[in-house]
């Protein structure tokens, strides 16, 4: 971390040394072919869902009841459902409803998670016996209960599901975050910072947060699948996301009905899950091997 | 593979610890999408199958053709009701016996009916014995018994009411009257109902097996008062999921599908040449309706009403949606209800609602609610979302607001409603359980219509006295057409059939007069 | 050793008592009146109420959370509102269906798991040792409900192999152990892998190679004894995941169990039932964790060593 003997100012060697770590990383992170497929498959992903309303001719909301449920055609690529709405345009606007749900509720929880965490480690103490004891409760919760419960409480749609993930998911990211904090406490260059009297504030914003930056993208790349996850188990469950939306276990779950007539009405939505969580779970492990090739293994 | 291999033997393993079904030659198995939670019908307002096939009731609702039922003498053998309206004395049948072999005696009619009014059973269907003299002093805690309930002799019961109500008779004839034995009961206590060593009754079936979220068994009563069922044992199983219920009736596993549980096979059994045979259909004795908020703008006019009325196109919803299986309803009672004559055909005519829009001050269309609750089932909002696109037609910009129940009912009760679509399946055989639930000053409130017309109110109330049949049906034809024809403060939409496909070694099988999936098996056969 | 465990049994009271608190104040400030949504169209206003007393829902919500407390603490989650049953009892009865699932599927899990975790890491960076970890990865990515109703598809409806759903023998357990078992498979395979190559590194197994030893050998005799500790370990918290993870498995393939309860009480609105079952499941993962703990300092001769130090 330091090179005593450099004439260059510290700024500049850690500038330096930011850069080669970066393109160290994306080289590493390059050359995982699997990750850069995920890569690939999450952005078409996301062009599709931003520009769904361009892209198909499709209304998903639209209803023709004399179109039940058709076979795939060059018309309904992928069939239609039991309104005769387009199957492949429902999963494509229920990408949007993924997406956000992927996002939103990780990047809560991780605020939340690396706030706690860093505190907790950082000042130890009553602080860390309080939040690491409400971190165990939460974790001793199982996740889909806890998120069944939160949605029971405050009633199922999008925004109670960004609350009941958030609740969901911040604890590991707090623990995470403290044994990282607790580790770089310990470093010369904190110590340093500490000894010359810097606010903890300021240490704790300027050179742990900083730090643990790599992680946190990596958390957040594998919170990313699994919120779409539990998102799409919701609304399978019929707690989550509401009908007429087209979340894509809301999909599933009423292709269901359809199973003998026309499986792919079920079938397709749970197809766009999977590729989408292996997608994200595939960028994970690519970035936490490039960024920490420690971790791998 | 291997891995296979060993699955399979982990998998036996498993086996041990569980028993494989024995399937008796003259069992009849059918299927319910949802556990009944208990055999004490007290306790239950929507689970019947066990009562009507374990207890009796004073009198029957018996079946005598599709959607027609006529009330036929049950435990008791004959009864006289008092000129004013207001005594009826039941005379019981003797020799009848509970399954623990107690005789049926007027004390356990008394004791059934007190108990279901006694505050300390937190009893559910407390509605059907309200109009009893000293019903409502029992319940408030102020009475220690009913003052309206009398055991004249071991035989006789005598029962007086607060004022004449003309649905009494049906309504002893609905399962919540069932009766229970007194001994047994009050020994069971909370439990009665909930194990088959806690069930008592005197019907064609006793409750042999009950395991939660599984099934029940239930095994012909011997000494039956009406002679043995012809079938030696009932299975009902509870089964949650539509494509599960096809495969485990056609590969034999159980004896009636009810399409019910299962809608979207409709076309299937409908088309296969194999079940089309097989189908046993029958009117339901329910409604399906809109409901609409007269406190919520536009809604506060009748114009917009009738506009939304002529907005719907049922006949579509009912081909597409629902296979074609039911019947418009143009009224406030469906067929199939006594007094039921058809009423005036609601029109779709888009072109005229837009006219009548137009007339009430929205030339360029209006915005509307149309609301849904999340824990409903997807039927509604699978209505909402036709219904949405059918209205735009006529100019209604229609929103689906999605809230939970409790919202739904804060809103109900504070007038803010929007409007809504429902079912309503008759309670018993009776106008009165639509026109009171609905249009009554306190229905009318609690259900979100806010229909504030004195004289309809006035008429419910009448209607419930009358002991002129004649009379009472013309009253409740006249406020149909003032209801939905010059108010339009109801949206009926249609009555569904209601379809089971059965084995074909199922005999006698004969949907009942209500269109329930509840039912009596006690005529069915198997062979 | 046994400080060590009480220890862990202490710290974990305060966490248990935290939960019931959370839980209790989550499901008791549900908005609306519990009743008058448990019931539904049928039941009237004056029932409505009546009920609403005896339930004591007017009573203040500490008095209402001690009580429930202290009847937790003597076995009684109190009663099912719908079902009219006691809690403990309904949720005794269905456990050891739900049990058996989460044994099987995690049988499922260990019998792929572990021997694909081996191979992977025998044949590092193979295209075998690729071919499994990505097909472990897809196992994590599928949805539960969406491989059973694949499975259930395939095997139940089209072939007719398997029963399609509920609970009457063992064939009917099949399914429903693969698809729980799958996602946790692929977990098992990565631990066993990442396990057995860290080991490998370790200096005696170099000696052993060193002496000439064949590589199975290697493997078999030295390597994996201690490679399996983190994987034995974490089958006590991967049972309690299962156990919870069931809800999807057991609504979807009828199987009456905790996960059943659970949904129903939740459709329902059974507030009591609810408390109860998510209760009891927590109870379940934290005992897993203690186990799992304890099961570590066990087996691993590093944290027997320390243990003593501090002891």
């Amino acid at each position: 971390m330091t090179s005593p003997s450099a004439p260059l100012p510290a700024d500049a060697i850690e500038a330096l040394e930011e850069a080669s770590f970066l393109r160290d990383t994306v080289r590493a992170f390059r050359k995982n072919r699997m990750a850069m497929v995920g890569l690939a498959f999450v952005l078409l992903l996301v062009l599709g869902a931003v520009f769904a309303p361009w892209i198909s001719p499709h209304d998903p909301y639209r209803v023709a009841l004399d179109e039940q449920l058709l076979p795939a055609s060059t018309t309904y690529w992928l069939g239609t459902d039991n309104f005769g709405r387009d199957v492949l345009t429902r999963i494509l606007y229920g990408a949007r409803i993924s997406l956000v749900v992927g996002i939103v509720p990780s990047l809560i929880s991780l605020m939340i998670g690396t706030m706690m965490g860093i505190l907790s480690g950082y000042l130890g103490g009553r602080t860390d016996f309080v939040v690491m004891r409400l971190a165990d409760m939460m974790i001793a919760f199982p996740s889909l209960l806890l998120a069944m419960v939160v949605m029971y409480t405050l009633g199922a749609n999008l925004l109670n599901i960004f609350i009941a993930l958030a609740l969901v998911g911040w604890a590991s990211v707090a623990r995470v975050v403290r044994s990282q904090t607790l580790a770089l406490r310990e470093k010369e260059f904190i110590e340093a910072a500490r000894a010359n009297g810097t606010a903890r504030i300021t240490v704790m914003l300027r050179h742990i947060f900083p730090n643990v930056v790599p992680t946190l993208i990596v958390l957040f790349t594998l919170a990313i699948p699994e919120a779409i996850m539990w998102e799409s188990s919701l609304s399978f469950l019929g707690v989550g996301v509401q009908p007429p939306e087209a979340s894509w276990g809301l999909l599933v779950a009423k292709g269901k009905e359809y199973m003998f007539q026309a499986p792919a009405v079920a079938i397709a939505p749970g197809v766009a899950i999977l590729l989408t969580v292996l997608a994200f779970n595939f960028i994970g492990d690519g970035l936490r091997d490039a960024l920490d090739p420690s971790m791998k293994d | 593979m291997t891995t296979r291999t060993k699955l399979l033997l982990a998998s036996g393993l498993a086996s041990l610890m569980l028993m494989s079904p024995a399937f008796a030659e003259n069992m009849l198995r059918v299927s319910y999408s949802e556990d009944p939670k208990t055999a004490d019908v007290q306790m239950t307002t929507d689970a019947y199958t066990l009562p009507l096939n374990i207890f009796d009731r004073l009198v029957e609702s018996e079946t005598t053709g599709p959607g027609q039922s006529a009330l036929v003498p049950g435990l008791a053998e004959s009864w006289e009701v008092s000129e004013d309206g207001l005594t009826y004395t039941f005379h019981l049948r003797a020799g009848v016996k509970f399954h623990d072999g107690a005789d049926l005696t007027a004390d356990d009619v008394v004791y059934t009916f007190d108990r279901m009014l006694n505050p300390a059973t937190k009893a559910l269907n407390t509605d059907i014995l309200t109009f009893i003299a000293g019903a409502e002093e029992r319940l408030d805690g102020a009475a220690d018994s009913v003052s309206g309930l009398k055991a004249l002799d071991d035989l006789t019961v005598q029962i007086t009411l607060t004022k004449p109500y003309a649905a009494f008779l049906a309504l002893l004839a609905s399962p919540g009257a069932s009766i229970y034995d007194r001994d047994f009961t009050e020994a069971a206590g909370d439990q009665f109902g909930l194990t088959p060593e806690t069930t008592n009754g005197t019907g064609p079936f006793i409750l042999r097996d009950y395991t939660l979220n599984d099934s029940q068994m239930l095994e012909a009563n011997d000494d039956y008062w009406r002679g043995r069922a012809k079938l030696d044992r009932l299975l009902v199983r509870v089964v949650s999921d539509s494509e599960t219920l096809r495969l485990l009736f056609e590969t034999d596993e159980l004896d009636v599908f009810d399409l019910d549980y299962a809608p979207t096979q409709t076309p299937y059994f409908y088309g296969s040449d194999q079940w089309k045979g097989q189908v046993r259909s029958g009117p339901r004795v329910g409604i399906y309706y809109y409901a609409i908020n007269q406190l919520k703008e536009p809604f506060g006019d009748a114009r917009v009403r009738k506009a939304f009325q002529m907005a719907i196109d049922r006949q579509t919803i009912l081909d597409k949606n629902f296979y074609g299986k039911g019947k418009l309803e143009d009224g406030v009672m469906p067929r199939g209800l006594a007094c039921y004559t058809p009423a005036e055909a609601i029109e779709y005519n888009p072109a005229k609602a837009r006219e009548l829009l137009a007339e009430a001050g929205y030339p360029d269309g209006v915005e509307i609610n149309l609301q849904q609750v999340s824990s409903w089932s997807t039927k509604w909002s699978d209505m909402n979302q036709i219904i949405q696109a059918q209205v735009a037609e006529a100019g209604f910009k229609a929103n689906i607001v999605t809230t939970d129940e409790a919202a739904f009912l804060a809103a109900r009760k504070t007038g803010e409603a929007e409007a809504y679509t429902q079912v309503w399946s008759a309670d018993f055989n009776d106008p009165d359980n639509f026109f009171y639930t609905f249009f009554s000053e306190s229905g009318t409130k609690v259900r979100g219509y806010n229909n504030e017309d004195p004289e309809v109110f006035a008429a419910i109330e009448e209607g419930r006295g009358m002991t002129d049949p004649a009379a009472r049906c013309k009253l409740y034809q006249d406020l149909t057409a003032r209801i939905v024809g010059t108010d339009a403060a109801w949206v009926p939409l249609f009555s569904l059939d209601h379809s089971y496909v059965v084995q074909p070694r199922v005999k006698n099988f004969v949907v009942p007069w209500n269109g329930w999936s509840d039912m009596s098996y006690y005529k069915v056969e198997v062979e | 050793m046994l400080m060590f465990a009480l220890r862990r049994i202490l710290v974990s009271i305060p966490v248990l008592i935290g939960i019931t608190l959370i839980l209790f104040i989550m499901l008791n400030v549900v908005p609306g009146d519990p009743v008058a949504l448990m019931m539904k169209e049928h039941a009237s206003a004056d029932v409505i109420e009546r009920v609403r007393q005896q339930m004591h829902l007017d009573d203040p919500l500490l008095t209402r959370y001690l009580s429930f407390l202290w009847d937790a603490l003597h076995g009684d989650l109190g009663k099912s509102i719908k079902l009219n049953r006691p809690v403990t009892d309904l949720i005794l009865k269905a456990f050891p269906n739900t049990l058996m699932l989460a044994v099987s599927a995690a049988l499922v899990s260990w019998i792929v798991g572990i021997p694909v975790g081996i191979l992977s890491a025998v044949r590092r960076d193979s295209f075998l040792d690729r071919f499994f970890m990505g097909f472990s990865l897809l196992g994590v990515s599928m949805p539960i409900f969406w491989s059973a109703l694949l499975l259930q598809y395939v095997f139940a409806m089209k072939l007719r192999l398997l029963p399609v759903s509920g609970f009457y023998g063992w064939q009917y357990m099949i399914l429903p152990a693969i698809v729980l078992g799958w996602s946790s498979a692929g977990v098992i395979a990565r631990l066993m892998r990442s396990s057995l190559l860290e080991v490998m590194r370790l200096d005696y197994i170099r000696t052993a190679r060193a002496k000439g030893l064949r590589e199975t050998g290697v493997i078999t005799r030295h390597a994996l004894k201690n490679a399996l500790i983190p994987v034995v370990t974490i089958m006590a918290i991967q049972v309690a995941g299962l156990l919870s993870g069931a809800v999807i498995t057991e609504a979807i393939f009828s199987i009456p169990g905790v996960g059943r309860i659970t949904i129903s009480a939740i459709s329902s609105r059974d507030m009591p039932l609810l408390q109860g079952a998510v209760l009891f499941a927590t109870v379940l993962v934290i005992l897993g964790n203690l186990v799992a703990d304890i099961l570590y300092s066990v087996l691993d001769p590093r944290i027997r060593a320390q243990m003593r130090k501090e002891a």
